[in-house]
């Protein structure tokens, strides 16, 4: 089989021919084996040009032709059409060599050039012998085009494809279309407002049947190839339905705040808000962070930041429902719980934290317990009837979830009153026993029984109460018994433990009280005990604690109370042997200690002093160094294990024990615990329970916590106010009673208290939004959806962003008050921007306020363009919109105001630019030719501009009241992520690369990727519309033409020589090879192959070649390169 | 005599590595023309067996260019590359070749300014490391 090969060098005018020799190339090639034609041309792609390739192939038999010219990326196809043209399978019969971009244009010297391009068209025409006929597939084009980003340009095209019959999906990451274009006020050389001519757009954008809205979205993931991707979208959760009017009740409640986006956080919004009022759609959003700190801490989930928003608007009664939600006993605990969340809460940064607890109580106080309404219950049949075991705060939770459920809770409690250790272990003083019975009897109207001096372990039993057909236990009883000290003679007359202590005063009944009472153990029990002695008449009552001061567990400020009180607290010493004069306590040896390792709590061990033993004088002692539970009750009852703690074994979600149908928590689960967590766990119980009796699985469905970082930014300039402080009673009028000491907040200091919250979560879920919405528009629930759409081309229009000048110190933005960006200026000149619309100078103290207009600016070209620290390239708009400050502010401040235009060229390119200049310039603008170097402030807030003035060639120091920074367009942050995700480049400038800067500026080497506007190079309106115009015609074009044809060279293997290793499947990045089982060799799948090359450069065997890149194609490369 | 001037074959990829010489073109940036390229559609394309093939065709020098790692357009392909070539001069060691005449180089589209400073680093480089030793029977010739 000979080759007849056709060689055709191109002159490209001067371009190859200034220093390629080409007549000496074109001879060389006809010494070539298998050349039998060989020509130079001026202009091989002209029309000209191409015919003369047709014509040598018809005349001469041509069954090759290769072509040196540009690159082949410039001309392939043209020349590959040609061949086609002439009879010729274009990927048997053409190749391209460059000799241009990689030989004319980079060699200097003409020898080299020439003996270069010698050496590629060696390499090229040996290359072109090998290669085969291939027949590229055609696929059918989806018609519709997805739009990315709904700026100027994406609305544009968008309504161009929409123009057409087919659909434009625009993708929009805010919640409004608009862009950067409608946040402007009037726009250069026509002075149109922004609004003006982009409300209508937005507007049709809405309203078009062709568009597909989708807001407040992002691109996830794009997969598949021209006119047939296949693209997930992630719509955020909105929280508002689209039946939302735009009315804005909803946010004249809300209680949360923030600064807009939108207007550059000039100005403030709510968590529920609307970005602008023109804003399309015409629908608000809610803005929910992660749940605050103090919300993920709380075992009991409560709401915390909703009930304080809720106070702080005056809602007491709201704010306990939403308590109410989460836990039954808001006042017990509001006065006792020591306050996990307060330790998370974020205000502490500022400084202090909220006294959320306090908070609780206040809000809890405020009803009136008796005439609180119960809620409408759906009751269950009578059958479905649960036993709890204990009344206390474990217990009480899981009854009143199961009684809001339906179900028919019955507690057994052994004392003679509910409440467990809140009403026995805790003193009057702190927590008064009408406030524990207004939120019992409260339970109790929910439907929940309790029988007292009801104990479960002797007569009644778990079985029994199985066989009396209860259907579900659930044990919270607790852990009252005290440990032992385990020294001699501790069973003396005169000792008694804390617990045993308390809960006899508590039940009113008298017990003795030495005189000298010594109390060991540094945790609340110790405490109240040692407070109660005070008060049952001990002269001198003291506490013995074995560690520090610092890591004694009691509160901290239960711990000063009692020191108020008189108690002496002595650390570091622990008692050793009760001493006793005839079975009588008459006092305690104890020994000093010092804190050595840490032990398994992490706390450091204390170690005995030796030697240090010494004596302490007393009449009673009071142990209270920890409790246990009483676990007799459990014995007995199979199923039911206990952990080698004495605490009874359970499933740590579902609080399910081993024995079916029984449940465990609070205390008598964890070990001695704060009330909080027992709450906590009756709440999850109730879950399990009630799972249980529906016969449902017990894990699934579960609410999860809520987690993430994610929170509100704390305004900088945020002032400081002192937590509030709680009334309490003076310490003289205490000891002598049981009066409650802390006296509560009155409303101003709880009002004023909630204020002091900096909302972490952004909305706070205080639902006072629903009671306003009338079109019940608001879901709460709402949750990110992701949907998948088809189209057959992409445009990426995703915008720029104005660059942050913080950095350039030299310029003061951020710390002199009137240094303005562009984009904060044009907030300002907007009529929905902070100051409707008027030019007004920012208050020195407070940012967020404006004064008066200013009587002179400066206005700063150049800040981050054309600059070798920042972006050498010029921005391009910032002269015409710098013109337009100066117009704006000459006319609505004033013609005498004067106005300073530091510039280093100008640059008025386009059509009535030049004349708007010069318009502006009549009207008296001062135009400094140089750069500003630097702004400083005076003491008065006037700023001092300066600049070299080049053309007087003087140093100018100018003082201005305000200052307007020019600054860069550059990419958004997130270039790189979208550059990958559609398979698009970068150049060095940071912009979107396009396929040609000047032949083809809105496509990109991806196949049916298209660019449009700012994301692609700095540019203004006008030019960033054509471009929209540009890109939908591509994609209107790939849409009408229906097919399109997708490049062959893709791989396949020979089956032949596949030995079925499947290394090649692990290669593909794709997944497009799959093994036949049958044949036992790799397949690859030819509509997803893309033709990379990673089976074949990996292959052992050399199975798998890429069409059009076989070895003995590019084997016959290299020989034509490297020999002779 | 005339000095040594080395072969150097070099496969670039054609999204980032070709697009860069094509933009070293147009901005008419020169270097020294000892480089012959080869397109391939990726790096990950190409073949221990081509690398093996130059240097037995008497090539002083072999250069592979690629995306850099996470813009590959066939998303990893460049990585594949970068694997294959540490193997590669493992054994080009082995053959007395010397690692040093294997370069594996990262230059994005946009980078034409990168492709000439590699390019005029390598021919330096080979420069001072002479001719392959495969290639020291024959004469030095201008490339």
């Amino acid at each position: 089989m000979s080759e007849r090969i056709g060689f055709f060098i191109c002159h490209c005018g001067i371009n190859i021919a200034y220093r390629v020799r080409v007549e000496e190339v074109a001879k060389y090639a006809s010494t070539f084996p298998g050349v039998v034609v060989s020509k130079d041309y001026l202009f091989m792609c002209s029309d000209p040009g191409q015919e003369l390739i047709e014509k040598e192939i018809k005349d001469n038999n041509l069954t090759r032709v290769v072509v040196a010219a540009c690159s082949p990326r410039m001309h392939e196809k043209t020349f590959r059409a040609a061949c086609e043209r002439a009879g010729l399978n274009p990927y048997h019969a053409f190749h391209q060599v460059c000799v241009r971009e990689h030989g004319s244009w980079v060699t200097e010297n003409e020898d080299e050039a020439t003996a270069k391009a010698i050496t590629i068209a060696k390499a090229g025409l040996s290359r072109v012998a090998y290669q085969d006929k291939l027949f590229p597939k055609k696929f059918s084009v989806n018609p519709n085009t997805l739009v990315v980003g709904g700026g100027i340009a994406g609305m544009e095209a968008s309504l161009n494809i929409a123009a057409s019959g087919n659909t434009a999906y625009l993708v929009e990451m805010q919640p409004t279309v608009g862009g950067h274009m409608l946040q402007y006020d009037k726009t250069f050389p026509t002075l149109d407002c922004a609004a003006c001519i982009g409300t209508p757009k937005m507007v049709a954008v809405g309203q078009n049947p062709n568009v597909e809205l989708m807001t407040y979205s992002q691109v996830e993931e794009v997969d598949g190839f021209v006119g047939n991707f296949k693209v997930t979208v992630n719509q955020k959760a909105r929280y508002v339905k689209s039946n939302c009017t735009g009315c804005g009740d909803c946010a004249k409640a809300c209680p949360v705040g923030n600064t807009n986006d939108w207007d550059n956080h000039t100005k403030s919004r709510k968590a529920i808000y609307i970005a602008f009022p023109q804003a399309v759609p015409v629908r608000y959003v809610i803005d929910k962070k992660d749940r605050g700190p103090c919300v993920q801490k709380c075992p009991a989930g409560i709401n915390i930041q909703g009930f304080v928003a809720l106070i702080k608007m005056g809602e007491h009664e709201k704010a306990l429902k939403l308590i109410m939600e989460k836990m039954p006993l808001p006042g017990s605990l509001g006065r006792i719980c020591p306050a996990p969340c307060e330790t998370e809460c974020r205000r502490q940064d500022v400084d202090s934290p909220l006294a959320i607890c306090s908070l609780k109580r206040f809000a809890a106080d405020q009803a009136d317990w008796g005439a609180i309404p119960v809620p409408e219950i759906d009751k269950k049949d009578e059958s479905e009837k649960v036993a709890i075991i204990g009344a206390g705060p474990a217990g009480l939770t899981t009854a009143y979830f199961l009684a809001l459920d339906g179900y028919h809770p019955t507690i057994f409690e052994k004392a003679p009153k509910a409440g467990g250790m809140l009403r026995y272990g805790i003193p009057d003083y702190r927590l008064p026993q009408d406030v524990l019975d207004r939120e019992i009897d409260y339970i109790k109207r929910l439907g929940v029984a309790i029988e007292l001096e009801a104990g479960i372990g002797r007569e009644r039993t778990i079985e029994s109460l199985m066989a009396e057909g209860f259907k579900a236990i659930y044990i919270a009883a607790g852990a009252h018994k005290s440990r032992k000290m385990n020294i001699k003679n501790e069973d003396a007359e005169g000792v008694m433990h804390g617990i045993d202590y308390l809960g006899l005063l508590n039940r009113g009944q008298k017990v003795h009280t030495g005189n000298k009472v010594v109390v060991v153990g540094g945790g609340d029990v110790a405490i109240d005990a040692a407070r109660e002695a005070i008060r049952q008449g001990a002269q001198e009552v003291t506490m013995v604690y074995r560690r520090s001061r610092t890591e004694m567990p009691a509160v901290e400020a239960e711990i000063k109370a009692a020191e108020e009180e008189g108690i002496k607290i002595e650390i570091l010493q622990n008692p050793i042997e009760v001493l006793t004069d005839g079975g009588k306590v008459v006092g305690v040896k104890c020994i000093k200690m010092k804190l050595g390792e840490p032990d398994e709590s992490g706390r450091r061990r204390p170690v005995p002093i030796e030697g240090s033993e010494y004596e302490i004088e007393c009449d009673m002692i009071i142990p209270a160094i920890g409790q246990q539970v009483a676990s007799e009750f459990v014995s007995g009852t199979d199923g039911i294990e206990l952990t080698r703690w004495g605490t009874v074994d359970a499933d740590p979600v579902t609080f399910h024990t081993g024995r079916p149908g029984v449940f465990a928590g609070g205390d008598v689960y964890t070990g001695p615990s704060i009330a909080v967590e027992a709450i906590g766990a009756g709440q999850e119980a109730a879950v399990s329970i009630s799972k249980y009796l529906k016969g449902e699985e017990l894990f699934e469905n579960r609410q999860k916590r809520p987690s993430g970082k994610d929170w509100q930014k704390i305004p900088e300039k945020t002032a400081k106010a002192e937590r509030a402080k709680m009334p309490e009673l003076a310490v003289n009028e205490r000891i002598a009673n049981y009066k409650e000491i802390e006296l509560g907040f009155s409303e101003d200091q709880a009002m004023a208290e909630a204020s002091r919250c900096v909302d972490c979560g952004g909305c706070c879920e205080c639902k006072l939004c629903i009671d306003q919405c009338k079109a019940e528009a608001i879901d709460h629930d709402d949750t990110d959806k992701k949907t998948q759409i088809e189209v057959g081309s992409i445009i990426v229009a995703t915008g720029f962003d104005p660059m942050d000048p913080t950095p350039m110190v030299q310029y003061g933005y951020g710390k002199y008050a009137n240094v303005f960006t562009n984009l904060e200026f044009e907030r300002l000149s907007n009529a929905t921007g902070p100051t409707s619309g008027k030019l007004l100078k920012r208050d020195l103290d407070d940012r967020m306020q404006f004064t008066s207009p200013p009587k002179s600016v400066a206005i700063l070209h150049c800040i981050g363009s054309r600059d070798k620290n920042h972006h050498e390239y010029c921005s391009r708009t910032c002269c015409m919109y710098a013109l337009k400050y100066a117009h704006l502010l000459k006319d609505k401040c004033g013609h005498d105001t004067e106005i300073y235009n530091f510039y280093i060229d100008m640059r008025c390119f386009g059509k009535g630019y030049e004349e708007f200049y010069k318009k502006v310039q009549e009207e008296g603008v001062r135009m400094i030719r140089g750069k500003a170097g630097s702004i400083t402030e005076k003491e008065n807030g006037i700023l001092t501009v300066k600049a070299e003035d080049t053309l007087s060639g003087r140093i100018v120091e100018v003082d201005v009241e305000m200052a307007i920074l020019c600054t860069a367009m550059e990419a958004r942050p997130n270039a790189e992520e979208v550059m990958r995700k559609f398979g698009i480049g970068i150049g060095q400038d940071g912009f979107f690369q396009e396929e040609h800067p000047k032949l083809a500026p809105v496509s990109t080497p991806s196949s049916g990727v298209f660019l449009a506007g700012a994301c692609q190079g700095p540019k203004d309106i006008p030019d960033t519309v054509a471009q929209a115009k540009g890109a939908a015609a591509e994609c209107l074009a790939l849409s009408s033409a229906g097919e399109v044809e997708v490049p062959p060279m893709i791989s396949s293997i020979d089956k032949d020589i596949c030995v079925g290793c499947q290394l090649c499947i692990g290669l593909c990045p794709y997944g497009a090879i799959e093994f036949n089982d049958f044949a036992g060799v790799s397949e690859v799948n030819s509509a997803v192959c893309k033709g990379c090359g990673s089976c074949s450069g990996g292959c052992p065997s050399g199975a798998p070649k890429v069409r059009h890149f076989t070895d003995k194609q590019i084997f016959a490369e290299i020989d034509g390169i490297l020999l002779n | 005599m005339s000095e040594f001037e080395p072969k150097i074959v070099s496969f670039f990829c054609n999204w980032c590595t070709f697009t860069a010489a094509d933009l070293a073109g147009t901005s008419r940036l020169s270097y020294p023309s000892n480089i012959k390229i080869i397109r391939v559609m990726c790096s990950g394309m190409v073949d221990p067996k081509y690398v093996l093939k130059a240097f037995l065709n008497g090539a002083d020098g072999v250069l592979i260019g690629g995306c850099w790692p996470g813009d590959c357009h066939y998303i990893n392909g460049n990585l594949k590359a970068r694997r294959r070539v540490a193997l590669l001069t493992e054994m080009l060691s082995q053959y007395g070749i010397g690692p040093e005449r294997l370069w594996l180089r990262w230059i994005a589209a946009s980078e034409g300014t990168m492709l000439k400073e590699v390019a005029e680093e390598m021919t330096e480089k080979l420069k001072e490391l002479g001719p392959s030793p495969l290639n020291k029977t024959k004469n030095a010739v201008v490339a």
